[in-house]
């Protein structure tokens, strides 16, 4: 019987029955056991909102940090978009030594995964040697991406050959830790092959896309930044689904995720793991992870069996014959 | 976010704008504090996507009160609203009160005068005495000076009591020993500059998320950088702002 279609159906019989008492929502990421396949996706999770996703994320993720402090854009910053927001806020936080003071208001029992950005690749490669040694910090993810903070014009993802460069340097100095690299969407596939060739252990796919909002009343740019949420969700949905066929390496999944029925879609896509961002600005978290547990529920299924569903060698299609 | 599903218990129509009471048994609301309001989110809508911060004009301890002006969409939607709106439990930090600074100035322009009407309540529990100074466009958007008894009242086009702006209104701001205001950011640092010290300001600002997540909605801070006016805020003491 092909399990496929029991997602589908709702699910019968034997599987299903057991395990309605509970739903396996642990997920193994580059040899971290996640207790939920969840992770917040970088700068959208202040550790003032923690109390209010306990249980909920497998991995932490705070908000990317830089060498020094940066103040950030002039507002106006944010602009509401059609299912989705603009953003530029340009990596405001207090630097990486202020950072490591604070970061154990982000101690929440999970694993602890480090966002970092450089301006340049000496930059990256020193941050990830800082954080190397810290042994509160599980990974780095590192922002090769981010579309509202320019260095030199181009986003390290402009070129594979900057992108590899970035990774390569930071995988050297960083021998112990686990290396994401988070992609732009713009030349993804390129880019997640230069990434997992330099020595990256996952890829995060993808970053808000870049963006322009008007305010036409006052004839006047409003905000030039990323586009995120529910509006990019069929971009990012793409973006994983051609890595993960390409890649050998875990993709974690982000873009527009919004419901537990993205979380499934973005894991049936080949993610390993998938990040909330800007949905957790209009939603309870929590609501998410219900409706991902449901899901999985009545499909019958734990979380780690999902990604990559959709392969035609995958047990969800084959009816675990053909893995 | 965690959003609650609030029954909405009437509406009043006041000239330019709309007061919105629902009803809010949960947690107490402190004078300058706001919350995320919106007509209903994901999976009903997702545009608007986002909620509009508000602050609070009224709370009884049972029913909760929200003035605002239709600006956009999401504000024409909670306009129409019949019974039941969505909204965060209370945020930010409100007014710091201290009965011994003395008489206190309270100053709103426009639509910031929100959130003077619960914190005239607060100051009149704790026994402080206060003026009430009101800035308005024209006689249309005054039309809430009348929930303000004794307040004084400006207007930009003079139809309605002072001609000019709320300052116009206030015989000597620097008497007073504690000013509060809330209005357009043009409006505060007009005021920051008039008053002594323990003035406090509300902001306001486009924001995200509400809770700090974002970083959306900051205001700059002497000694540079930025500050969420969410979280750090919405109000703050004057001279804490670069303004």
């Amino acid at each position: 019987m092909c399990r496929r279609a029991g997602i589908q159906s709702g699910g019968s019989g034997v599987v299903v029955r057991e395990r309605m008492a509970g739903v396996d929502l642990a997920v193994d990421l580059c040899g971290l056991a996640l207790r939920t396949p969840l992770i917040p996706a970088s700068g959208t999770l202040a550790k003032e909102a923690l109390g209010e996703v306990e249980g909920v994320y497998g991995a932490m993720l705070p908000k990317t940090t830089t060498p020094r402090a940066r103040a950030g854009n002039p507002p106006p910053r944010v602009a509401e978009t059609p299912a989705g927001m603009v953003n530029s806020i340009g990596l405001q936080n207090p630097g990486v030594e202020r950072f490591l003071q604070d970061l154990d208001a982000f101690d929440a029992g999970v694993p602890l995964f480090v966002s970092v950005a450089g301006d340049t690749v000496a930059e990256f490669a020193a941050l990830c040697e800082r954080l190397a040694g810290d042994d509160r910090i599980a990974a780095v993810e590192l922002n090769l991406s981010c579309p509202n903070v320019e260095c030199g014009g181009l986003i390290f993802c402009a070129t594979t050959a900057s992108a590899e460069e970035v990774v390569a340097a930071c995988r050297a100095v960083a021998p112990g830790k686990p290396i994401f690299a988070k992609l732009t969407n713009e030349g993804v596939v390129e880019n997640a092959r230069a990434a997992q060739a330099a020595g990256a252990d996952a890829l995060t796919v993808i970053n808000t896309l870049p963006a322009l909002t008007i305010d036409a009343h006052r004839q006047k740019v409003l905000v030039r930044g990323g586009l995120s949420g529910p509006a990019i969700k069929p971009v990012a949905l793409r973006a994983v689904y051609e890595v993960a066929g390409v890649v050998e390496v875990p993709v974690i999944g982000s873009g527009g995720v919004v419901s537990g029925l993205d979380v499934a879609e973005f894991m049936l896509a080949g993610a390993t793991a998938v990040q909330v961002g800007t949905a957790s600005f209009v939603r309870d978290p929590r609501e998410i992870l219900g409706e991902f547990s449901a899901y999985l529920r009545e499909a019958g299924l734990g979380a780690a069996e999902l990604t990559g569903g959709l392969r035609s060698d995958h047990p969800l299609v084959t009816g675990g014959e053909g893995r | 976010m965690k959003f609650y599903t609030a029954a909405v218990e009437g509406r009043e129509e006041m000239g330019s704008y709309t007061l919105l009471h629902y009803r809010w048994p949960e947690a107490s609301v402190e004078p300058g504090q706001f919350v995320m309001a919106r007509t209903n989110g994901y999976p009903v809508t997702l545009d608007p996507f986002l909620a509009r911060p508000f602050s609070f004009y009224d709370y009884d301890g049972e029913v909760a009160s929200l003035l605002f002006e239709v600006r956009g969409r999401g504000t024409a939607l909670l306009d129409r609203a019949l019974h039941t709106i969505e909204v965060t439990a209370p945020l930010g930090r409100g007014f710091q009160v201290d009965s011994a600074a003395g008489r206190a100035a309270l100053l709103g322009g426009g639509i910031g005068v929100a959130p003077l009407k619960v914190l005239g309540r607060r100051l009149g529990a704790i026994g402080m005495p206060y003026d009430v100074f009101l800035g308005f466009a024209d006689a249309r958007t005054a039309r809430v000076a009348s929930e303000f008894p004794g307040s004084r009242v400006a207007t930009m086009d003079g139809s309605v009591g002072t001609h000019g702006t709320v300052l116009d209104a206030v015989p000597d701001l620097e008497e007073y020993p504690a000013v509060y205001a809330c209005g357009p950011n043009p409006m505060l640092v007009a005021v920051k500059r008039a008053a002594g010290s323990g003035c406090q300001l509300s902001v306001e600002e486009r924001m995200g998320c509400g809770n700090g997540s974002c970083n959306g909605c900051v205001v700059p801070v002497r000694g540079g950088g930025y500050v969420r006016s969410c979280v750090e805020g919405p109000v703050f003491r004057a001279e804490v702002l670069a303004w």
